[in-house]
Formats: C-alpha cells, sequence, structure tokens
C-alpha cells in the first residue's frame, strides 16, 4: 500500500521537474515561446493544456484495450482535438480576453507533443488512475515552466507583472525579452539551470520500446532507438 | 477473416469514438454558443459606445431598403434615435474605412477611423475636430493643410454620415453630387439628347445664360439661367411654356453660338504671347484664346512638379473684357494648386478687364499656381488688344 502511494506520488511530481516536459523533455516548444510574454497568457495556456493532457489521458487510458493499435494515433488525434475543442469553446464563452490573448495557440494544443507524448508513452499502458496522475503532474509542470519564463520575460522586458505595473522595472524594460530572441535565451538558460540543477541526469526513455511502434515491422535498427533511450547521452528528447 | 475482422473493428471503433466526440462538441456548443453570441455583441456595442458617448442599445440597419450616399456600408440605430455609420472613402489612398456616430438631433458625436493606409496619418486625430457639428456646419470645417486629400475625404464621409442618418431617420436630403445634379436637371430639361451633352464654352456676352449645353444627338440646346433649364429645340427654338424673357436670352446665345468662329494664323502677330495655343474670333468680334500658363507645374521643385502646363481657355471682347475664363486642364499639385480647376477660382475672371484682372482671391498656398495664371490671362488680354489692332 505504501509502495503504490508512493509510486502515485512520484508520478505525480516527476513532472514538475525530473521529467518537466518543457525544460527536460523539450516537449510544446512553440507554445512555450509564443505564449509566455505575458504571466496570464502563459497561465490560462498552462491551465487548458493541463485541462486537456488530463481529460485525455484519462479517456485514452479508459479505452487502452479497446482502441486497435493501428488506429490509435488517429484516435488520440480525435480524442484530442475534441477536449481542446471544448476547452476552447468554454474560454470563449467565459473567458474572451484570454481567448483573444492565446488567438491560434489555444487550437494548437491539439498538435502539442506533451498531450499526445503523454498519451503514448504513458496512458495507453497504465490505468486511468495512474494516467489522469500523470495528467495532473505534466500538465502542472508546464504550466509551473510556462509562469517562470513569462515571469522573467514580461518583469524585464514589459515591466509589469500579470499586467500590473511594477514602477522601477517600468522604466528600465528590455524590449528583447517580450520578443522571440528574448524567448529563445530566456529558454536556453533555464534549461541550462533545470539541468545543472538534476545534475544533467536527463530520464531514462525506458518508456519506448519496440512493441506498439508503428514502424516496428518496417524498421531495420532493430531494437538501436529503444537502447539509445538508454543512454542518457543519446537520448532524442 | 481475421484482417477483416481487425480492419472492421479498426473502423468502428475510430467512427464511434469520433460520433461520442461529436456529440460531446455539439452539447459544449448549444451551452457556449448563445454566451459567445452575446459576447460579441457586447463587443461591438463597446466599439460603437466610442463614437456615439451615452447611447443605449444597437441594432443593425438593413440598408438595401434605402437610398444612401455611396461611401456608407453599414448602419446601426442606437435606441435613442442616434445612428453609427460606417463608412469607406479613398483619401491618398483607398480603403479609408471610418465609423462616424450621430445623435438624434443630428450631430456628429464621435469620428473615428477603423483602418487606413494614409501616409500622414491625420486622419487619426482629424475625426475629434469634427465633434459637434451638424449638416449646416459641417462644411465650413478646415481640413489639416498638407494632408488636404485625407481630410477632404474624411469631412465628406463624415457629411455622407450625417446625411445618412437623416434618410435613415424617415427624413430626405439631396445626396447627389453638383455634377449628378447637373446632369439630371439636363436629362429632365432635354429628355431626347438621352443623356449626353457638350457644354459649349460661351462666347457670346449674356447677363441670363451663364453656361450652355448641346444635345450630342443633335436633339437641341439646354441653356443654365441661374437656377432655371431652358430647352431649346434642334433649330435653337425654346418650347412654348418657358419664360419669355430667359427663352429670348437663350435662343440668342445658341444662335451666336451656331455661326462657326473664324479661326486665327497667330504668326500674322507681331509681339503676341508664344503660350497661345489656340485663337478665334466669332462674328460679334469676341475672341476666342486657348493659352498655356506655367504654375507650378512647370515653375515648381524639379522633384514634385507634374511638369504640365495650365491651360486656361477666355473669351475676351474687342474691348477687352473678360467674358468668360475656363481651366481646361492642368497638373499643379493635388488639394493646393488644383484648385485653379474649381470654377470658384477661374469664374472670378469673368467681368474683368486689365484694369482689374488681378485682384481676384489668390489660391491659398500656391503662389506659383496664382503668379502664373495671371500672367497667362495677362498675355491673352495684351494679345487682344494687338490682334485687334491688325484686324
Amino acid at each position: 500500500m505504501v509502495n503504490n502511494q508512493n509510486s502515485n506520488m512520484s508520478i505525480l511530481l516527476r513532472g514538475l521537474l525530473a521529467e518537466n516536459p518543457v525544460f527536460i523533455l523539450v516537449l510544446g516548444t512553440c507554445p512555450t515561446l509564443a505564449t509566455t510574454t505575458g504571466v496570464v497568457g502563459a497561465f490560462g495556456m498552462g491551465l487548458s493544456a493541463t485541462a486537456v493532457l488530463i481529460c485525455s489521458n484519462f479517456v485514452i487510458s479508459l479505452l487502452r484495450k479497446v482502441i486497435p493499435d493501428t488506429v490509435r494515433i488517429p484516435c488520440y488525434i480525435v480524442l484530442i482535438a475534441g477536449f481542446v475543442t471544448i476547452v476552447q469553446m468554454f474560454i470563449h464563452a467565459f473567458l474572451p480576453e484570454l481567448y483573444e490573448t492565446l488567438g491560434v495557440y489555444l487550437a494548437l494544443i491539439t498538435v502539442n507533443c506533451i498531450i499526445l507524448g503523454r498519451a503514448e508513452m504513458f496512458a495507453n499502458k497504465n490505468t486511468p488512475g495512474k494516467a489522469v496522475l500523470d495528467g495532473i503532474g505534466m500538465g502542472l509542470g508546464f504550466t509551473l515552466a510556462l509562469l517562470l519564463m513569462a515571469t522573467i520575460r514580461e518583469v524585464l522586458g514589459n515591466g509589469s507583472f500579470a499586467g500590473i505595473a511594477i514602477p522601477f522595472m517600468q522604466d528600465h524594460t528590455i524590449g528583447m525579452f517580450v520578443k522571440a530572441p528574448g524567448g529563445m535565451l530566456v529558454f536556453g538558460v533555464l534549461i541550462a539551470l533545470v539541468h545543472k540543477i538534476t545534475h544533467g541526469k536527463a530520464p531514462v526513455k525506458k518508456d519506448f520500446s519496440c512493441a506498439g511502434c508503428p514502424s516496428a515491422a518496417y524498421c531495420k535498427t532493430g531494437s538501436a532507438c529503444a537502447s539509445a533511450g538508454q543512454n542518457p547521452e543519446k537520448a532524442e528528447v | 477473416m481475421t484482417i477483416e475482422k481487425d480492419q472492421i473493428k479498426s473502423v468502428g471503433v475510430l467512427f464511434a469514438i469520433c460520433a461520442v466526440i461529436a456529440v460531446l462538441m455539439a452539447l459544449v456548443n448549444s451551452f457556449t454558443a448563445p454566451i459567445i453570441k452575446e459576447n460579441e455583441a457586447a463587443a461591438a456595442n463597446k466599439a460603437l459606445l466610442e463614437v456615439l458617448p451615452g447611447g443605449g442599445t444597437f441594432e443593425e440597419v438593413d440598408l438595401s431598403a434605402y437610398t444612401l450616399p455611396a461611401t456608407v456600408t453599414a448602419a446601426y440605430r442606437e435606441s435613442n434615435g442616434g445612428y453609427v455609420i460606417q463608412l469607406t472613402t479613398t483619401g491618398f489612398s483607398s480603403g479609408l474605412v471610418i465609423m462616424c456616430g450621430v445623435d438624434a438631433s443630428g450631430t456628429v458625436t464621435g469620428a473615428l477611423s477603423l483602418a487606413s493606409s494614409e501616409t500622414l496619418g491625420e486622419e487619426k486625430t482629424y475625426g475629434g475636430t469634427l465633434v459637434g457639428l451638424t449638416g449646416a456646419t459641417i462644411d465650413g470645417a478646415d481640413t489639416v493643410s498638407g494632408a488636404t486629400k485625407t481630410t477632404g475625404a474624411f469631412k465628406a464621409a463624415v457629411k455622407d454620415a450625417l446625411n445618412a442618418a437623416i434618410i435613415l431617420g424617415g427624413g430626405s436630403v439631396d445626396i447627389r453630387s453638383a455634377e449628378e445634379i447637373l446632369m439630371d436637371s439636363l436629362n429632365e430639361a432635354l429628355p431626347e439628347a438621352e443623356g449626353a451633352f457638350t457644354s459649349l464654352f460661351l462666347t457670346v456676352a449674356s447677363d441670363t445664360v451663364d453656361a450652355l449645353y448641346q444635345a450630342d444627338n443633335g436633339a437641341g440646346y439646354v441653356a443654365v439661367c441661374g437656377e432655371t433649364y431652358v430647352a431649346l429645340d434642334g433649330n435653337g427654338k425654346a418650347a412654348a411654356g418657358a419664360d419669355a424673357a430667359l427663352a429670348a436670352d437663350a435662343e440668342a446665345a445658341a444662335a451666336a453660338m451656331a455661326i462657326p468662329s473664324e479661326a486665327l494664323d497667330l504668326n500674322k502677330y507681331e509681339g503676341i504671347s508664344t503660350s497661345i495655343t489656340e485663337a478665334y474670333v466669332t462674328v460679334d468680334g469676341v475672341y476666342d484664346i486657348t493659352i498655356k500658363a506655367a504654375g507650378y507645374g512647370i515653375n515648381g521643385d524639379e522633384y514634385t512638379a507634374s511638369g504640365e502646363y495650365i491651360y486656361v481657355r477666355l473669351a475676351i471682347t474687342a474691348e477687352g473684357e473678360i467674358l468668360r475664363c475656363v481651366t481646361v486642364s492642368q497638373g499643379e499639385t493635388d488639394g493646393i494648386g488644383s484648385a485653379c480647376a474649381e470654377p470658384a477660382f477661374y469664374t472670378q475672371f469673368n467681368g474683368r478687364t486689365v484694369a482689374d484682372y488681378e485682384g481676384i482671391d489668390a489660391i491659398s498656398g500656391a503662389t506659383y499656381t496664382t503668379s502664373g495664371y495671371l500672367a497667362a490671362v495677362g498675355k491673352a488680354l495684351a494679345a487682344v488688344d494687338i490682334m485687334k489692332g491688325v484686324e
């Protein structure tokens, strides 16, 4: 029982730092760079993606024995796109300003690598409960990463936090931080910092294996990709 | 068989997931769509309130039921009787979109530029200067010097909005341009002309006839006598029932214009201005001279001047009185020197002689144009002296 609890807790927490989807797995880079010019937009994007991640992880895990292997990717995409559209409709109705802020990136959650990645790597191999915990953990990790980046960019680039002006900073803004180069710079520095904290121990991609790989029948590398995943130096994350 | 079963299962599962997701989305949409629509209406209302502050609720008007100025693209009726009119016009470049608020008393409450590609950006602030104006005072509003095309078009559009508000409110207003009014009046006076007229350059002195138009199909003439349009048939006779005095003047003018003028050989006259391009003399001894004037187009800045002369046509009596003066063509700066093509400028010369022709009101900000024009008129008057001496 205790082991089970520990296991659940580790699933929930690993998305926050050890397997942070943004800084460790380097997934979802596009919305990360695009929506972190302001804290409000970043928070909205993080929560929207989290909601979709929890729902899709839960349903995909629930249907993991029903969905045939050959059509699992189209099924995941339909489910994820459906949940994104539903979240989009709710945000459009109740948070129209956030809807305007997020723009096209809201709809693009559908093709966010984190969500499809968690469906493929975790949800379709685990129970709904664990899938939901994974969704919460990864979603919060994504949200925290966005918030961290957005805070740095908005404070330095715009002299404000969540739209509220910071007196001293307001007069000493560095415009680059709210532009694309500033986003890349902050992103790179934060990745370096997180790797320093985690001592460069990138997660072992043990979830990858030939079983379930749609290219397995034609693959000429054997299990090279899976073994590459065992070696952090060669990991393609 | 197994493969078939697997395929059917795959298709079935994918279809079922699509169906369930579609139903879920439809359910959520049925719940959120009305709220989204309400939000959008509120946002649109907010934009309308910017030009009609203190307005109530707005309702879009179906424009197909009204004849409105061509610039009007949308209109919203406000619950207290005001209107917000959206207009698209052409300033310095096309696509100048303006939103104008007009309250129930017909006063401009706000005018904003929603979209534009003007060079100077004057349209962004000019609307504020028109607030408080009405249909009676809008013509007197100043345009911005240096951005006359933009601000002139803006002002004209706001005037259109005021007229549109009157029409939408059930009133009537003449929205035709001066050219349209003239053409409609000519057609009404002489329907047989089928809408095709040529303006004749009047070389006869007449106190009543301001202009004479000839039907292109030979159906007759229309003489413009102030506000009255007198139709003449193909033989130059007025129809029965026309004002007798006006009809007589119109007939006389048409008869005089029907006699061909004699073309003059300009090489014959020593000392005559070489700027004169054509000259004729009528049987009544009125000289019809066309002369080119060097305005800004010739003497202006080498990079901005058009290189075009102003062509001026004058009818001058042997006594040296200018009967008519018209600008035939010009290439002066748009919105500045181009005012020399406006009747308000060139009709000032009518009735003047060498003694007082320089006393006309100059075109503001167009020194080159005015001085070039005056020089040309002076040369034409001098030419008449030379020509009549030789004759």
